[in-house]
């Protein structure tokens, strides 16, 4: 173990858990692929191409943040009705399926 | 990111990707951004140079583009604190709470 004084490479001994780690980075995509979509739909929603400035106005702040919370709405809504479209399929034949 | 229940070896596997990732989410960014003010500001080809006016439009694209993406990011870490702290205040009386962002 490393915080042991003695043996620098203690962690070789240790074995690796791909699924654990598989899990992690399962996650990682999910979050950066959730974040980078609601970045390029806002970015397209609330922001003229014409780029007067560079710096955000009030307006296009105001619609970033309404965006977004829009966005998170949206993909409760739209999650809660897979779930239970899966759920009612799941009672029928006892097995997920959407 | 939590990572008190993975081991050394884990640990050192982990880290090692999420850098290789995040160079290529890097990458990804770079030429995302390029692609939208390519887009939005260059449209004119009667020269093989930059004008002052396309070099402007560049410089405002590319710093409204970031701005954007600081604004939403502080909005989705709002975001993942407060399903942290509802899953934790869930975790009694329900399981399976929370978001599906997980803690960043």
């Amino acid at each position: 173990m490393s915080f042991l004084p003695f043996g620098g490479g203690g962690s070789s001994q240790q074995t690796i858990n791909q699924q654990n780690v598989a899990i992690l980075e399962q996650e990682y995509e999910a979050v950066t692929e959730t974040f980078n979509r609601i970045v390029d739909s806002c970015f397209k929603k609330c922001i003229p191409p014409k780029y007067i400035e560079g710096e955000l106005n009030k307006g296009e702040s105001v619609c970033i943040d309404r965006c977004f919370s829009k966005y998170i709405d949206v993909t409760t809504k739209i999650g809660e009705a897979l779930t239970k479209k899966g759920q009612e399929a799941g009672a029928r034949t006892g097995g997920f399926s959407v | 990111m939590d990572y008190s229940h993975y081991n050394d070896a884990e640990r050192a596997h982990i880290l090692k990707l999420l850098e290789q990732k995040q160079m290529r989410d890097f990458m990804k960014f770079y030429s995302n951004l390029v692609d939208r003010c390519f887009n939005d500001c260059i449209n004119d080809f009667t020269s093989k140079t930059l004008t002052t006016k396309e070099e402007t439009c560049i410089q405002r694209c590319t710093d409204k583009f970031l701005k954007h993406n600081e604004r939403v990011g502080q909005r989705f870490a709002e975001y993942n604190q407060n399903m942290a702290a509802q899953a934790q205040q869930n975790l009694g009386s329900r399981s399976g709470g929370g978001g599906w962002f997980g803690g960043q």
